[in-house]
């Protein structure tokens, strides 16, 4: 056993090297810097420690708060919708067609591609006056073209058509890789019970499926809660503050406006937020993964 | 579940809505420069090739690709080599705390990075490896941690023990049981976890920006965020760099699908 | 034999050492490459032993600013010289991160600049940059439109969207707008909102007092008129999602009679490559209120010197290289920027070359900067989230918003009076 513990404890180190160094110490310097007051263009003012007045701060600030809901509202929507489109998109893909894994692969491109051009891409498809979307509605009626990225309730909406694209294809892999762990057997019994499509869907496809689909919809939740790049490239937290979630705010605070103190504040709090996500999801999930090996 | 006559019909709706806004960005990539802002918008490009020939002459996308592969590559290598020893330690000895190690990966996998990006790079400045392949893969490493190992370690789950008990009663180490026995099983694993990890890598970009400042280093989504100007936002150009840079991964999803979807089913979501 | 080889080892390494000093600089990616490029060759070419090494940030103002006040919170010795956007320099001033230039920028050599970016660049009585290039709003204008309707271009607001409205209302165009600037929620929306707010007289805030201005009635009437009458009547909707290009593109497809955009506008709304309106366009300073001073934000880039530089000295070498009249004069001539150095608007060849820039000086002479102070990004921000509030949503109550806004702003401006300075 002893021994047992040396070895194991050997092949660990190097990763935790690795995550010690460049995760968890940040981490804590994270959480250490949320609780002083640090103003780096004003360094007269030097580090203050204030306890939790900045957690104190953040739930009085309006702006923070609206961001908060705005955060919310994004993950509720998205995480679900690139579920279910996920989960649409594995039906569709687990049957055998020909041509199926080209259409696997052209399945797989928006996730692809990197963030950040995906990102300009849909500022240009957005575009009020050359965009995509309003020739496929309006044609050549340019007046009545609308500018999703300028009208604030669009604009979110904008933005998660733009997630939804991006990453429901990765809910569809993860989906489609449990959708394949169900035994033919099952359906061949109910077709042969005389069950709908429906009906075998509801009774068998479902109830397996609920890791893959809790799973899928954890992995969207940490991200979407974290959506950066998007809102950086396409809206900049605007119009009338309408996309700027969390996220945004915290690097405007950190970064732009050195606000060390308050803007650590921001990310712990999106920490915390993603990790009573994840917990709530992992009880659900039952915590398969994490069971030792039988011997 | 049996065939419908809807299938075809879903196929299309489906490829359609993953391709259409890229091919939309490929067509424009081939107009001309007043077409590219044309109101409304001109769908038949001009076929203008000067966009291409300007994002590879002008803005050095090659280079930028180059560094991606790097960098890429590099981080796939080591993180997968060092996450199959975690999570073969993790999943083969009944320990207090190996538990308690996959669920603090877990945890620090939901992490804001822009939060860690500050304290990141002042280490690699303290070890001077601010534009550096070597600095740039480290931050890497840290962050493809989490899915490797949790990818791995669902692999290794399923592998049976006896195979490998067989193998270090024929007397091998356990180092040799490791390389020679259950690396191969758990190949479809190993091989799904490093796509992962690849495309996660490739597609990053505030670590990259913020650490990657010497042109000759910059990876392939700093080098097109950094194609706009002031005041001016060479559409066209983004368009085709966009279409070159993704063309690769295409070829690697077309490639690899299947053993990527067979990867992950093999482990990650076993019911 | 030994013996030889050491020397001959210290030789090579001390010539290794002393042969190529490096000297940082932080830049961005110009449009225009080559003209930096032959700049820096022709520095190096000058000074042996000194050797410029680039690093690449974004153009965007706000992305390079946050990758430079990278460097500088952490005192990153790997850095001499950066641009500066023309709002940082108090920024940097107060942070303690960039280096007070008096001794090498002495005020008789400041008077050949235009005064506007001088300003910009002194905080406290020091000086921190060293201006490049400089940019002021303008107003473009469809010369065709106008003369077929018999207009001259708009003295006033008001006017302005009268001739727009005239100009719609006639050529019965679905496609044309009137108007097209820059309405994002970024730091561009202040700069358009500023030259509205000013020129009837307002502020943004009152720097004396430290206290934000946008609740007062000048401000406010400002702001209702660029939602009301601006956005509301004759520009379209997506003007509110509009940077520079986007907003540069409607007007250079000719879908636009006015436009409000920098200098560098002029060469692109000519240029058969990318325009649609190439000899239709005309120049001229923006409108103001009735009974106001026409007032144009003034922009455009510094040179400064990090703290943080083990060799300052050799920095500045550098830096004033690249802003001696040589070197602005190359850049006016084929990067097209406007030069911070007032004989340049003499210059025979440069106004051959930029015959605009003889019309635009006035403008430049009375662009004015963006209130200097070390917290102006995060009253930017302030102010952004407002203005972009206050014209983005149709009934917006302007008067609580502003009220908000001011009472936000300060709060940052407090933070001014805490603690003593040094």
């Amino acid at each position: 056993m002893r021994e047992a513990q040396r070895v194991a404890l050997y092949y660990v180190l190097p990763s935790l090297v690795f995550v010690l160094l460049f995760s968890i110490y940040p981490i804590f310097e994270s959480f250490r810097l949320s609780l002083y007051r640090m103003i780096l263009t004003l360094p007269w003012l030097g580090q203050k420690f204030v306890g939790w007045e900045n957690y104190r701060d953040l739930l009085t600030d309006p702006v923070a708060m609206k961001s908060l809901l705005t955060t919310l509202l994004f993950v509720a929507v998205t995480a679900p919708v690139e579920v279910l489109l996920g989960l649409f998109m594995a039906l569709v893909l687990n049957e055998s067609f020909r041509g199926r894994a080209l259409l696997r692969a052209v399945v797989l491109v928006p996730w692809a591609i990197p963030t950040v051009v995906s990102s300009q891409m849909w500022r240009f498809i957005f575009n009020d006056r050359y965009g995509l979307v309003n020739f496929f509605l309006f044609g050549d009626a340019t007046h009545l073209y609308v500018a999703p990225l300028a009208e604030p309730y669009l604009a979110l909406i904008a933005i998660m058509v733009a997630d939804v694209w991006k990453t429901s294809s990765f809910a569809a892999l993860i989906i489609l890789a449990g959708l394949q762990t169900i035994p033919d057997e099952l359906y061949e019994a109910a077709s042969i019970d005389g069950a709908t499509l429906w009906q075998q869907l509801r009774h068998i496809t479902l109830p397996l499926l609920k890791p893959a689909l809790l799973l899928a919809l954890l992995f969207r939740t940490i991200d979407a809660l974290r959506v950066f790049d998007l809102v950086f490239v396409m809206t900049q937290g605007g119009p009338a503050d309408a996309t700027n979630v969390l996220q945004f705010y915290g690097y405007k605070k950190t970064f732009a406006e050195g606000m060390i103190g308050y803007g650590s504040t921001i990310s712990v709090v999106v920490f915390f937020a993603a990790l009573l996500l994840s917990l709530l999801y992992i009880r659900l999930l039952g915590a398969r993964v994490l069971e030792r090996p039988g011997r | 579940m049996r065939q419908n006559a809807l299938q075809p019909v879903w196929w299309v709706l489906i490829g359609g809505f993953s391709l259409v806004p890229y091919l939309w960005f490929v067509l424009t990539s081939w107009k001309s420069p007043a077409q590219v802002t044309a109101i409304p918008p001109e769908i038949v490009p001009e076929f203008h090739w000067g966009f291409y020939l300007s994002a590879l002459r002008d803005y050095g996308l090659l280079r930028y690709m180059r560094n991606s592969a790097i960098v890429a590559s590099l981080t796939t290598l080591i993180s997968i080599a060092i996450g199959s020893f975690a999570a073969y330690s993790l999943t083969r000895f009944r320990l207090s705390w190996t538990r308690i190690y996959l669920m603090l990966l877990l945890a620090i996998s939901m992490f804001p990075q822009i939060a860690i990006a500050g304290p990141v790079w002042r280490i690699l400045n303290t070890l001077g490896w601010l534009n550096t392949y070597q600095g740039i893969v480290a931050a890497y490493i840290a962050l493809s941690l989490p899915l490797a190992v949790w990818i791995l370690a669902t692999f290794f789950k399923e592998l049976p023990y006896e195979v490998e008990e067989a193998a270090m009663i024929d007397g091998c180490t356990r180092a040799q049981a490791l390389w020679k026995v259950v690396l191969p099983l758990a190949a479809p694993g190993l091989f799904t976890a490093s796509i992962l990890v690849f495309i996660h890598v490739w597609n990053e970009f505030f670590f990259a920006l913020l650490i990657l400042t010497n042109p000759a280093l910059q990876t392939l989504p700093v080098g097109i965020a950094l194609f706009p100007g002031e005041y001016t936002m060479p559409w066209g150009e983004i368009a085709a760099a966009s279409t070159i840079a993704t063309l690769p991964l295409i070829a690697l999803t077309l490639i690899f699908q299947r053993r990527i979807v067979r990867g992950l089913s093999a482990g990650a979501v076993k019911g | 034999m030994a013996i030889t080889v050491l020397v001959f080892f210290v030789l090579f390494s001390c010539s290794f050492v002393f042969a190529e000093t490096e000297i940082r600089f932080v830049t961005w990616k110009s449009q225009f490459p080559k003209v930096w490029d032959e700049a820096i060759r022709a520095f190096e070419a000058e000074h042996p032993g000194l050797k410029i090494v680039r690093e690449i940030g974004p153009h965007s103002s706000t992305e390079f600013h946050d990758l430079v006040t990278q460097k500088l919170k952490n005192r990153d010795p790997e850095m001499d010289v950066f641009f500066m956007d023309v709002i940082w320099p108090a920024e940097f001033a107060a942070a303690g991160w960039a280096l007070p230039l008096d001794r090498f920028f002495p005020a008789g050599e400041r008077e050949k600049f235009l005064s506007a970016p001088i300003l910009a660049d002194t905080y406290r009585g020091q000086i921190y940059g060293v201006p490049v290039f400089i940019d002021a709003g303008m107003l473009y204008y469809r010369k065709d439109l106008l003369a077929r309707y018999g207009f001259s271009p708009p003295r006033t607001w008001p006017e302005l969207v009268a001739q727009a409205k005239a100009v719609l209302a006639k050529a019965k165009d679905p496609q044309l707008t009137g108007f097209s600037g820059q309405f994002k929620q970024y730091e561009g929306l202040i700069c358009n909102m500023m030259e509205y707010i000013l020129s009837n007289g307002g502020s943004l805030w009152d720097d004396d007092g430290l206290r934000g201005a946008l609740h007062r009635p000048e401000a406010i009437e400002a702001v209702q008129f660029v939602r009301d009458r601006i956005i509301g009547e004759i520009s379209h909707r997506g003007v509110l999602a509009y940077q520079e290009p986007e907003s540069l593109a409607l007007f250079a497809q000719g879908r636009a009679v006015f436009h409000r955009n920098w200098p560098y506008a002029w060469e692109i709304a000519n240029d058969p490559q990318r325009s649609r309106v190439v000899g239709k366009v005309g120049m001229a300073v923006l409108p103001a209120f009735p009974g106001g001073k026409s007032v144009s934000t003034l922009g455009g880039w510094q040179l400064g010197i990090s703290r943080f530089s083990r060799k300052p000295d050799l920095a500045w070498k550098f830096v004033s290289f690249m802003t001696s009249p040589e070197m602005q004069k190359r850049i006016a001539l084929y990067a097209g920027r406007a030069p911070a150095r007032r004989a340049l608007y003499r210059d025979p060849d440069v106004l051959k070359k930029r015959p605009e820039f003889e019309s635009q000086f006035e403008t430049f002479v009375h662009a004015v900067p963006r209130p200097r102070t070390p917290v102006y990004v995060p009253l930017s921000n302030v102010m952004q989230r407002f203005f972009s509030s206050a014209i983005a949503l149709r009934d917006s109550n302007i008067e609580s918003l502003a009220r908000l806004a001011s009472r936000d702003m300060d709060r940052v401006l407090d933070l001014l009076r805490e603690g003593v300075r040094p």
